[in-house]
């Protein structure tokens, strides 16, 4: 009797390992197509589980800026509205001026005429104190409260600061939330500080009569107007830049959004066509070696005897 | 010659074909049984011899049965127990990691980093913003208690491995214990018989089991008992004759486990044992590392809120309190405490020059969430490289087992195949008895 022989026990422990092999292929592959996910905890694929976790960190910094993209966009969008109130309040002041500046008009004429234009200094101190849509001052800087205050005497003081303060809604981008007031209402004159407040307040005084010529004053007036126009109009400009950066941003931040969901897809998810395949296959395996197991295993010589 | 020695030659015939037939039945009956080695009954030629008168003077008698020989194979056992114990190695280890691994991912320190980062970033677009402070503050908190739960969780793994390695000392002791009683036994056993038989096969199971649990050196003596040594250095002896040492592991307060025999202190390079020994350590590691994690996020928190001002004006307090994973806990009560703004700055001061710092604190590369990651790779990779090996392992000891198999076990078919030899030889020999029988009848009947 030679001491190798092909053992019973060592038959049916290889048919067991086979298939118990198989099986667990079978159940992963399984698992990856009832999750859709290749990869169910880290030491599945290390470094791709890695690549995730980077991606799940830029994809919530992307959400968040997204969303103070839409915000930035909102307080840009509310600016950029009441400095288009303003420059339609100060192209009317200069109207008021052009007419005030007529010899021919009377004083009674002056005197509605000042009554308007002390009207639309009012509605410009409220725009320059407009608040956004989260109850900050547009204009007041990075300050908190509003943006202009206004003594007895009516003159009006700003009382923000010169900064802006910066949005980031990229990676290495940041948008500068609005313009800090005397950038939008404040100029030089003749080389003297000026603002639109002072030159509306100041021309209305004059046609009350605080001046012996307000004729000639509300002609000397219009080159303070045309300042005050020439300013808003600036910050109108730098304003809607900001809302087209904006905006091209958030295309991009779209852009990015699909790519990296994208990418997620290419590590995490499971290739179905290619699964069901290998599924296919590794069953076929299985039912072939249950067959032949069922088969082999019922070759005895016990049946012979 | 006498026909009655033609009978004796039958009977012993006959009597032999059955003690055979008796053993493949007992070797068909265990077949199943993995620890059974297969028998074969040795048979010897006899033949009397007398010399008289200075005739020699021979006589056959037949056949005499001898002992018992157990299929047995000294290098595949050595094999099955080598290759046993480096997979016992391996999945001790990747049992006790991939538990840790499940306690980190599943607490989510990684992805509660993330989301404080991101609501900081919230914060930019309105620094004053009561909602978004306070979201900002309840985004702190999980996170103090994400900390603290990975914390426990990891404690709890590491705790249960540390009782397990306890408990399967015991085991350990059992298995030398049992052992040293069977080599006490092999000594009286007589050779051949079939008790000596059923002792070889429980010694190597009993080594077998020893080996998963840790590796083993077996020097065999002419009886068959067998002296163990530990497969480490220095070689301590855990089984010599009938003498069980005591074995122990004593967990240390720095995670490392002292193992000894007899109080002789020693290591371990394979089994079960060595596995579990390198994963206790591996997860005092990765507690190190979450706290190392925790104090970062606490103190970069906490340095970036005393730079900078608060909602009300007044200077930053910290954002968290405690000075690891186990102890961090969120101690502002407030969002306007949330100190955005630079040092000086006014009271509600939209500027966000701090809470820009403290984006980029937490956010660099040397920073908690960078860490984090850098701990989960690093331990996802050790995982799947030990996955990998331990594959490799298994495929080299499913091999082995398959070998001794193939050389100790039953084969059905071959067994059939001697019922059926044994069984014609049987009646072969009552044939003998029967031709003798007529013999004897044919002289008697001489007239």
């Amino acid at each position: 009797m030679s001491s190798i022989s092909n053992s019973t026990g060592a038959f049916f422990e290889r048919s067991l390992g086979q298939m118990t092999g198989l099986r667990k292929s079978v159940e992963k592959l399984q698992t990856q197509i009832a999750t859709g996910e290749r990869i169910a905890r880290g030491s599945d694929d290390p470094i791709g589980a890695s690549r995730l976790r980077a991606l799940a960190r830029i994809e919530a910094q992307g959400r968040t800026e997204a969303e103070n993209a839409q915000a930035l966009g909102q307080d840009l969008a509310a600016a950029s509205k009441q400095i288009e109130g303003v420059v339609g309040l100060l192209q009317r002041v200069r109207e008021l001026a052009v007419a005030a500046g007529s010899d021919t008009i009377g004083q009674d004429g002056r005197e509605a005429i000042a009554v308007e234009m002390e009207q639309l200094g009012e509605e410009l101190f409220a725009r320059a104190n407009s608040q956004s849509l989260t109850g900050s001052s547009l204009f007041s800087g990075t300050l908190s409260g509003a943006a202009y205050s206004r003594d007895a005497l009516g003159n009006v003081t700003y009382q923000g600061n010169g900064q802006s303060g910066a949005v980031p809604v990229a990676p290495a981008t940041e948008i500068e939330r609005g313009l800090p007031g005397p950038q939008v209402f404040e100029f030089d004159l003749s080389g003297s500080p000026s603002s639109a407040f002072a030159v509306i307040s100041g021309l209305a005084a004059a046609l009350r009569g605080g001046v012996p010529d307000p004729a000639a004053a509300a002609r000397d007036a219009i080159g303070g107007i045309d300042m005050a126009l020439d300013t808003v109009n600036r910050s109108q400009t730098v304003i809607g830049t900001r809302l087209a950066w904006v905006e091209s941003i958030q295309v991009d931040q779209q852009d990015r959004a699909v790519n990296g969901a994208r990418q997620r897809s290419d590590i995490a998810d499971t290739d179905i066509a290619d699964t069901v395949v290998r599924l296919q296959q590794a069953m076929t395996a299985l039912e072939a070696t249950q067959a032949s197991f069922a088969r082999v295993s019922s070759l005895s010589l016990f049946n012979a005897i | 010659m006498m026909p009655t020695n033609l009978i004796t030659i039958g009977a012993s015939g006959a009597r032999a074909a059955r003690a055979s037939i008796e053993l493949t039945a007992q070797n068909i009956a265990n077949a199943a049984n993995p620890d059974y080695a297969r028998r074969r009954l040795n048979t010897g030629e006899l033949v009397g011899s007398a010399v008289i008168d200075f005739q020699h003077s021979s006589a056959f008698s037949g056949t005499r049965i001898g002992g018992v020989q157990r299929a047995d194979s000294e290098l595949f056992q050595l094999r099955v127990r080598d290759s046993g114990s480096d997979v016992a190695r391996a999945t001790g280890e990747l049992t006790g990691l991939k538990a840790a691994e499940t306690a980190i991912e599943q607490s989510q320190v990684y992805e509660k980093l993330v989301a404080f980062e991101a609501s900081l970033t919230r914060l930019e677009s309105d620094p004053t913003d009561r909602a978004l402070r306070t979201a900002t503050l309840e985004s702190a908190r999980q996170l103090a208690q994400t900390f603290r739960f990975a914390d426990t969780t990891l404690e709890d793994t590491r705790a249960s491995l540390a009782g397990e390695l306890g408990a399967r000392v015991t085991d350990v002791n059992v298995a030398a214990q049992e052992l040293a009683k069977i080599n006490g036994e092999l000594v009286s056993a007589r050779e051949g018989s079939g008790g000596r038989a059923a002792l070889l096969d429980a010694r190597d199971a009993a080594l077998r089991d020893l080996s998963d649990e840790i590796g083993i050196n077996v020097q065999l003596d002419e009886f068959g008992t067998a002296r163990v040594t530990l497969d480490g250095t220095p070689a301590l002896t855990l089984v010599d004759g009938t003498l069980a040492s005591t074995f122990s592991a004593q967990v240390n307060p720095d995670n490392s486990v002292t193992l000894a025999v007899d109080g002789v202190t020693g290591t371990a390079n394979t089994g079960a044992m060595a596995g579990r020994i390198s994963a206790l350590g591996r997860i005092s590691a990765l507690q190190d590392e979450l706290d190392d994690i925790a104090t970062s996020a606490i103190t970069r928190a906490n340095t970036a809120q005393a730079a900078g001002a608060a909602l009300d004006g007044s200077a930053g307090q910290p954002l968290f309190s405690g000075s690891d994973a186990g102890s961090i806990a969120l101690t502002m009560s407030d969002g306007a405490g949330l100190a955005l703004a630079p040092a000086g700055s006014p009271a509600g001061s939209r500027d966000t020059g701090n809470l820009g710092n403290l984006i980029a604190a937490l956010g660099a590369d040397d920073g908690p969430i960078a860490a984090t990651d850098r701990a989960l790779v690093s331990l996802s990779s050790r995982i799947a490289g030990l996955d990998t090996t331990r594959e490799g392992l298994v495929i080299i000891n499913e091999s082995a087992q398959a070998d001794l198999l193939a050389a100790t076990s039953v084969d059905l078919d071959s067994e059939a195949a001697n019922l059926v030899r044994l069984q014609k030889a049987f009646e072969a020999n009552s044939r003998v008895i029967q031709v003798a029988n007529d013999i004897f009848d044919t002289i008697l009947g001489l007239r």
